[in-house]
């Protein structure tokens, strides 16, 4: 009787409390009947290049969400009618090189497309960011949350949204010593190891602070990003630069309204979804919706590492795939067939050799123990190229 | 009869007497015939006291005058030579026994003559208490001729065992066919002819029964009902099987507690909000969530009662719990469309829970163990008939549960409980006073550092005051409290502690007058004292740097004045006509801000800020009310009523999710933001079939909302001092039609319901700039056009019975994403217009086995099993849909609640 009362809690208990049952959806076949303008940069007014991506939105259905507007002619424009135009440098990307635009005045984006329609943002005040004081982390007990600790002398910023670029060393789960050249296993030369890598991410999620309702423009621990304890992330080195910009009100209230759109959904108390006016809008048309906010400022930026020697040593790597290592023949013990040429030798092949199989008591190999690609190859998610400003 | 015609003695009666007697004592009448006649009396003056004798005789002889005197009272004269004697309820034989000679005795006989004796300028005697079938109880001041015309007849239905009103009882004249219930204090007040009546009375949970009186003047008959022990589970919605059809109310709808007691629940406790789901035209925007729609109106429209207390959040467990005892329930109430004049100050719908009064004989109590809460309840007689209290309280012991789940959930807890105490005394038979306490806490913490918490508390005392048989009046005086508090102290820089409280502050009085039995009026005034503290946000820890923040107190009263008449035209046609006049004050200290006439009101646009002292009248809303209702029979049982009603609201709920959560915003009408007011007109046809066992109806209804409040995209509603600039005037407009078939009698009992509405809002607000979708109609939240539900009850034997419980709806309105894009490092999604789909349809059945104890009446204890299924075919209904960006890729996931059967077992004690 008490345990199945207790199942009985359990199964309410996880329905209710937690968010309940949770299962993809797909709705009905939707189509907007038009796609819109997204613009998304910052007029940066430092010394560092300001890069204007301009897009379209796609059907839900889309496969693809990258959608370039191209041809555009775009500038930033000041208060006092001077122009700054954009070239474009790739596809859908608009840039131009440091503007050292001046604090005092108020600027906007100007986007005239190759349909011959024409965008204008709001002027913009010129958010200057403070430095940022200090990135830390905190040990919890399934992971490290990173931190980011600022604040503004002259109480003038309040508003503030993180960027952060991730970098970490990782290792595969097997060291491989061999490498097929197409048509027989040599030994791996230094350049050709696969084992030791460099991953990086840059975050997808909206981190926002403010200090608006402080004593003082200080945040204090302003949360960036959580690193599970068993992820690879921080199995060998960990570091990660966080970019810091000024916002105004509304623009905080944009990002904010995005961030409640697109990533806090689904809890049982939740917002309905609400319509993100951005400050960009078609000369002839207001009613056309444009997506997206220009915000004019500088950034500061902040780059910290955390070595896994500075973790809890209870802390290990999962490896994310299932792994196990195999031994191919050259002559198979019982068929005679040749598992090596017909599994590890051919080029692109998914099966790696790790270490050679030398016959008893000799130096003759006479096979290989090999394992999946991604268990073996560390390239496929990330690089043997060790950042610039690794140290 | 008491009088026996005996033979009348011919001697001594000769003279013959000539008298006129207004109102004479006995010894005025006595000391007159003694000074005509040479008779002598003999009587006990004390007994004769209360007598007065009116009578107009000329030239009559003495036995004739005396046989007028004493018609149709208790008292009797012998004459013997030249003594009379008088005596009172048993007469002096003046003969000898049979087979003495002697002369024979004179006697009386009925007499048609206007003969009154008249009582009532002595004490107040004491009302009889009628508790058998057999006897028949003698109404007013007893005459010796019953004058044709009507009398009132008043008192109260109580049960005969705890002494509690029985409220909604129903007394029925079969000679007259007329009928009335019992109110809320089992108090009725009928005329009917005068004369030898039969009265049937018809309780809930009470023994059908019948009374016989004999009604000589206005008079009182308290009658004590027995319960009917054998039938625990009975389904009655009402207690008198004709109001259907005959009384003039449409919309309303009444459930007493053992019907909501077999609708299974998803924790196997009664719950008092989920059967009001299953009525027709009240919706919900999702199963677990606080808060109800009724007839398209918003969740803040519902004025919710109890006992009269007004509750501002009527669930526990972020909604999953109603926040109401069910030991302590009598019945509920819903008013969709009649609502009563003496209500006002919402839109849609007036919710009245009535707890039980405790038992005033004797000490019993109940307790009951389900899987996440106890409860347990005490009542009893303070003073044995007098005075009684009950005593409720409940808790949940979720805690240590969560602590049991993964890591990933042990940050979560939650807790509340719910206490209520009343406590009832009867002065005497004109006065009674009735004193009420509710309080629920509730505490949670989603996975977070987080802790919300809310509360209610509400006090009052009522005095109940009969002035006489036609008037009695009701005055209260409460205090209504209701506040939440959310608090993190995770971050030592940014910890805070934030509040928010409403206070009301309430008086009525209400008064009915029996004018006739045509017309009945109902009158009085109530006022609401509203202090509102819109937000206080302070540092929690010296180490925080949080900014207090202190939204000022906003004040209003709100007071309306009533009057309504119940007006029976014919025998056919019964008109209830009321008019509520509403006077909103709001009262400063404030500051206002003035906007710029026909422009946004944005913070550019103030043109002057104007700040009132303490107590001063800011501004003045008042309009008036008008509800009207109509029932005209078409036979025996079938009737049509309309009904129009127009309704004031002064307070408004502002709120950016879905259904009620603890971080909504109360918000006074003040200059700049106008009283919600709304019009209803319904029809409905009601027919009542096989001796009333089965009631249908139809009904229809069009509703329009004015100056509801919707708020701006991305609005910031908590801590706003500036919230006018945020809220957009929106309008709506509601229609539908209802269909309900109930068996309340029999072994299968329960009721079956279809409902097609509809309920739409735009934002007609010119100063609103950009309108959701451009101020075209759009479909609220809550429109559902069809609904279904089965609710349905077996009985194999007394102690089996078993519940089944079907519903469907439409799936709710929701906005969906239309397009996605690349932003911010992560796909996007841009959403349609509000409202323009809908989430799957929504089905659920629920099965329940309820196992009585055995019914011996005489035992310490009777228990009670509840053995069930909530969702039964474990069907994944939506509670919602969203899309939300993982790892920089947008996917839809449907959200469920409930999302498998859940089992529950209950088990209850009454002790």
């Amino acid at each position: 009787m008490n345990s199945t009362l207790t199942k009985i809690y359990y199964s309410t208990l996880l329905l209710t409390v937690t968010v309940g049952c949770r299962k993809p959806y797909n709705p009905p076949a939707i189509t907007a009947p038009n796609s819109y303008l997204v613009v998304e940069g910052i007029i940066n007014s430092g010394s560092d290049s300001t890069i204007i991506q301009l897009s379209r939105t796609v059907n839900l259905s889309s496969g693809t969400t990258n959608n370039p507007v191209t041809g555009a002619s775009v500038s930033v424009q000041s208060n006092t009618n001077t122009s700054y135009p954009l070239t474009e440098t790739s596809t859908g990307h608009y840039s131009v090189a440091g503007l050292n635009l001046s604090n005092t005045q108020t600027y906007r984006l100007s986007i005239i497309t190759a349909q011959n329609q024409q965008y204008k943002s709001d002027f913009e005040p010129v958010k200057v960011s403070p430095p940022v004081d200090s990135v830390g982390f905190a040990i919890l007990s399934d992971g490290m949350q990173l931190y980011v600790n600022t604040h503004d002398p002259n109480n003038n910023t309040h508003y503030y949204r993180w960027e952060y670029a991730e970098t970490w060393q990782f290792h595969s789960e097997y060291f491989s010593g061999f490498v097929t050249d197409g048509t027989e296993i040599v030994p791996r030369t230094q350049s050709q190891l696969i084992y030791n890598c460099f991953g990086n991410d840059t975050n997808s999620d909206i981190v926002l602070g403010s200090s608006a309702k402080l004593t003082s423009d200080v945040i204090y621990q302003g949360p960036l990003v959580k690193v599970g304890s068993t992820s690879e992330k921080l199995e060998t080195k960990y570091s990660i630069l966080v970019t810091q910009y000024a916002l105004t009100s509304d623009a905080y209230t944009f990002y904010t309204n995005l961030k409640k759109n697109t990533e806090q959904l689904g809890s049982i108390f939740d917002a309905q979804p609400s319509e993100i006016a951005g400050n960009i809008h078609n000369v002839n048309n207001a009613t056309e919706p444009v997506l997206g906010y220009i915000s004019v400022g500088t950034t500061q930026s902040k780059r910290i590492f955390v070595s896994n020697s500075q973790l809890p040593s209870s802390w290990t790597a999962t490896y994310p795939y299932q792994c196990q290592e195999d031994t191919f023949y050259y002559s198979a013990p019982v068929n005679h067939q040749n598992q090596v040429a017909t599994n590890l030798v051919q080029a692109n092949s998914d099966i790696i050799p790790t270490f050679a199989v030398y016959s008893r008591g000799t130096s003759s190999i006479i096979g290989f123990l090999a394992s999946d690609a991604q268990c073996v190859d560390c390239t496929l998610r990330g690089t043997t190229t060790q950042p610039g400003f690794w140290k | 009869m008491l009088f026996i015609q005996m033979a009348r003695a011919q001697q001594n009666t000769g003279k013959l007497i000539s008298g006129d007697f207004n109102k004479a004592s006995i010894g005025q009448f006595v000391t007159d015939i003694e000074a005509k006649t040479s008779y002598h009396f003999y009587y006990d003056v004390t007994e004769f006291d209360s007598l007065k004798i009116t009578l107009q005789v000329n030239n009559k002889p003495l036995d004739v005058v005396l046989d007028m005197a004493f018609n149709n009272t208790d008292f009797h004269y012998a004459i013997d030579q030249n003594k009379i004697f008088l005596t009172k309820g048993r007469q002096i034989k003046t003969d000898l026994a049979p087979g003495f000679s002697a002369a024979a005795p004179l006697s009386i006989s009925n007499n048609q003559n206007n003969s009154v004796a008249d009582y009532t300028e002595d004490k107040e005697k004491k009302v009889p208490e009628a508790t058998t079938e057999n006897k028949l109880y003698e109404i007013g001041t007893k005459t010796n001729t019953i004058a044709p015309g009507n009398s009132i007849l008043s008192g109260y239905v109580r049960d005969i065992k705890s002494g509690e009103a029985v409220v909604g009882a129903s007394i029925y004249f079969p000679s007259t066919k007329t009928g009335v219930a019992t109110d809320q204090f089992g108090y009725f007040t009928i005329t009917v002819p005068r004369g030898r009546q039969i009265l049937v009375i018809r309780g809930l949970g009470m023994r059908d029964t019948r009374r016989q009186i004999i009604l000589y003047t206005d008079g009182k008959l308290n009658i004590d009902l027995q319960e009917q022990v054998n039938t625990l589970k009975e389904v009655k919605i009402s207690a008198d099987k004709v109001a259907n059809v005959r009384s003039p109310e449409l919309g309303v709808s009444r459930l007493t507690i053992a019907t909501i007691k077999q609708i299974p629940a998803a924790f196997g406790e009664a719950d008092v909000l989920r059967v009001v789901l299953t009525l027709p035209g009240v919706k919900t925007v999702g199963e677990a969530t606080t808060g109800f729609n009724v007839r398209g109106g918003a969740a803040d429209e519902n004025l919710i009662l109890l006992d009269g207390a007004t509750i501002y959040n009527p669930a526990h467990f972020f909604g999953f719990f109603a926040a109401f005892n069910p030991d302590l329930v009598k019945d509920i109430e819903l008013y969709k469309s009649s609502i009563p004049e003496k209500y006002g100050g919402r839109l849609s719908s007036v919710l009245e829970i009535n707890n039980r009064e405790g038992n005033k004989k004797i000490f019993t109590g109940s307790a009951g163990i389900g899987l996440l809460t106890s409860r347990f309840n005490i009542e009893g007689p303070i003073v044995k008939d007098k005075t009684s209290f009950i005593f409720g309280a409940r808790t949940t012991y979720s805690d240590w549960l969560l602590s049991l789940l993964p890591e990933a959930y042990k940050h979560s807890s939650a807790s509340f409980n719910d206490f209520n105490l009343g406590i009832s005394h009867q002065i005497d038979d004109k006065n009674n006073i009735y004193l009420t306490g509710y309080l629920s806490n509730d505490k949670f913490k989603l996975n977070s550092d987080t802790q919300y918490s809310y509360s209610n508390k509400s006090a009052a005392l009522k005095w109940k005051h009969n002035f006489n048989n036609k008037l009695y009046s009701l005055i209260s005086v409460g205090d209504d409290h209701y506040q939440y508090d959310i608090n993190s102290t995770l971050n030592p820089v940014n910890a805070f502690d934030l509040g928010f409280k409403i206070n009301q502050a309430n008086f009525r009085a209400d008064f009915t007058y029996y004018i006739s039995n045509k017309h009945t009026l109902d009158f009085g005034v109530n006022s609401i004292l509203y202090k509102l503290n819109p937000g206080t946000f302070e540092p929690d820890g010296s180490q925080s740097l949080v900014v207090p923040q202190v939204v000022p107190a906003e004040q209003a009263l709100e007071s309306g004045i009533y009057l309504g008449d119940k007006y029976d035209v014919s025998s056919n046609l019964t008109i209830n006509a009321g008019v509520r006049f509403n006077v909103y004050n709001y009262l400063g200290p404030q500051t206002i801000d003035q906007y710029a006439a026909n422009l946004p009101r944005e913070p550019a646009n103030v043109i002057d800020s104007t700040t009132y002292k303490s107590g001063k009248v800011i501004n003045t809303y008042s309009a008036p009310d008008i509800r009207l209702q109509a029932r005209y029979l078409l036979g025996d049982d079938i009737s049509i009523k309309g009904g129009y009603n127009t309704m004031h609201q002064y307070i408004h709920l502002l709120s950016n999710s879905t259904s009620i959560s603890p971080t909504d915003v109360y918000k006074l009408s003040d200059p700049n933001i106008k009283p919600e007011h709304g019009d209803q007109v319904s029809l409905g046809l009601f027919k009542n079939a096989r001796q009333n066992t089965i009631e249908m109806s139809v009904e229809v209804y069009y509703k329009r909302i004015r100056d509801y409040l919707d708020y701006k995209s991305g609005a910031v509603l908590l801590l706003n001092e500036h919230i006018e600039q945020d809220v957009i005037n929106t309008q709506g407009k509601a229609y539908g039609a209802e269909f309900l078939i109930k068996k309340t009698a029999g072994k299968l009992n329960g009721w079956v319901s279809y409902t097609y509405s509809r309920t739409f809002l735009r934002q007609d607000d010119p100063n609103a700039g950009e309108l959701i979708n451009n101020g075209a109609y759009y479909p609220a939240n809550w429109d559902e056009p069809h609904a279904f539900n089965f609710t349905g009850n077996y009985k194999f034997t007394h102690r089996y019975s078993i519940s089944l419980d079907l519903n469907y709806n439409t799936g709710r309105p929701i906005t969906l994403p239309v397009a996605k894009y690349e932003y911010a490092g992560s796909e996007r999604v841009f959403y349609s217009d509000r409202n323009e789909y809908r989430i799957p349809y929504y089905f659920r059945s629920d099965f329940s086995l309820n196992i009585e104890g055995n019914h011996r009446v005489h035992q310490k204890t009777h228990n009670s099993w509840t053995i069930g299924v909530y969702n039964l075919t474990g069907r994944q209904n939506a509670y919602s849909t969203f899309f939300t960006e993982q790892s920089g890729v947008i996917s839809g996931y449907k959200l469920s609640i409930f999302a498998s059967p859940i089992p529950f077992v209950n088990y209850n004690i009454r002790f």
